[in-house]
């Protein structure tokens, strides 16, 4: 079984070396690809240097579009299946494993920093606001979900490809793809894992913007039954 | 309307049909674009050099404050084009976007064995290459 590791990378130079030397020491077999989404501190040179594979944006697409190039790779490329890992430390590769068991009987699986580990931090407009979106995904889902905007995820092939062209590209996509991975008649679980603080760079939790998004995301969220529905034969059965 | 402002109203609408003339003869527009400002252009001209043709509409459907009517077929306009500008905006934000991952596709995975944008990147070999073929 072929498996793939997408880490969306912006300006993450100082970080990357050490997140791609923990994933060679626990997942050897695993093929990174870490996407560089038009970094300017040699980014690409790094993630080469480490022997990964990296594909380079010509410009910021943001998180979302670098993981929508991974997930068109990583489809194009015929993997059984992929995860998502963060450039900036935060997550753990020691985790990997647990988590792409959570595969096994899901076909997208979403590492929960709070279902195993109640005393991760967050700060207090982040936490409301993630309480009022596990609220919402509930009501919209019906299924519960203490981390919704994590971004330690994995991801069967159909979930892949399904994302390949239609994941969101907007902030705070994850919870988006949430709902729409569920919608899509996928079936997705949580199970815990164990994250570290960010190492390097902070979290784009400046609260305006995380406002702004915040209510977009909303209205997503509310009108998503209308979305246009796209290349949906064979891949929800 | 008093012979001042219509003279005012006369001088712009030729401004404006004179700047979308020049527009669409140097290439700047395109067509499609040329064709819906070169309409309003003329909807502008006729509706300032017969400002009576507008009253007389507003009368027949009868609205009793004309330029209401004016107003109204503006904002409707211009919303419409608004909305066709967002839908385009979208359409081309869409292209862009592949177009940027089919360039990264293209360029290659590159991993620590080949190195293909390599030479792009650094001016010396580009100069030593230039070098060997003088």
């Amino acid at each position: 079984m072929r498996t793939a590791a997408i880490i969306p990378a912006f300006d993450e130079a100082d970080s990357l070396p050490r997140v791609l030397s923990d994933l060679a020491t626990h997942v050897p077999t695993h093929e990174i690809v870490v996407i560089d989404d038009g970094s300017v501190d040699g980014t690409h040179q790094v993630a080469t240097d480490a022997g990964a594979t990296c594909l380079r944006l010509p410009f910021n697409l943001g998180i979302g579009g670098a993981l929508r190039l991974g997930f068109r790779y990583v489809a194009e490329q015929r993997f059984d299946r992929a995860y998502q890992f963060d450039a900036d430390g935060q997550h753990d590769a020691s985790q990997v494993p647990d988590l792409l068991r959570g595969l096994d009987d899901a076909d997208m699986v979403v590492g929960s920093r709070f279902a195993g580990a109640p005393d991760y931090r967050v700060g207090h407009s982040r936490g409301l606001a993630m309480a009022l979106l596990r609220l919402l995904v509930y009501r919209v889902s019906g299924q519960r979900f203490t981390d919704t905007s994590s971004g330690f995820r994995a991801f069967r092939r159909p979930v892949v490809e399904f994302f390949s062209t239609e994941y969101p590209v907007e902030y705070m996509e994850s919870v988006e793809a949430l709902v729409l991975a569920m919608r899509q008649g996928f079936t997705v679980r949580e199970v815990p894992v164990v994250m570290h603080d960010r190492s390097a760079g902070t979290a784009s939790n400046r609260n305006l913007r995380l406002a702004y998004h915040f209510v977009r995301l909303l209205i997503v969220l509310v009108a998503g039954g209308k979305r246009r529905r796209v290349r949906t034969a064979g891949m929800a059965q | 309307m008093s012979v001042e402002t219509h003279a005012v109203v006369a001088v712009l609408t030729i401004l404006a049909v004179v700047a979308i003339v020049r527009m669409v003869r140097r290439g700047v527009l395109k067509a499609k674009y040329s064709v819906l400002w070169l309409t309003v252009g003329l909807v502008l001209a006729v509706a300032a050099s017969v400002p009576t043709v507008l009253d007389r509409v507003a009368e027949r459907l009868g609205i009793w404050y004309q330029p209401t009517l004016f107003l109204l077929l503006a904002i409707g306009f211009l919303l419409l084009v608004a909305m066709h500008f967002s839908y385009e905006l979208s359409r081309l934000e869409r292209r862009v976007r592949s177009l940027a991952e089919e360039l990264a596709l293209l360029r290659g995975p590159v991993s620590d064995s080949d190195h293909p944008t390599n030479h792009l990147d650094s001016p010396t070999s580009h100069q030593a290459e230039g070098r060997e073929t003088d």
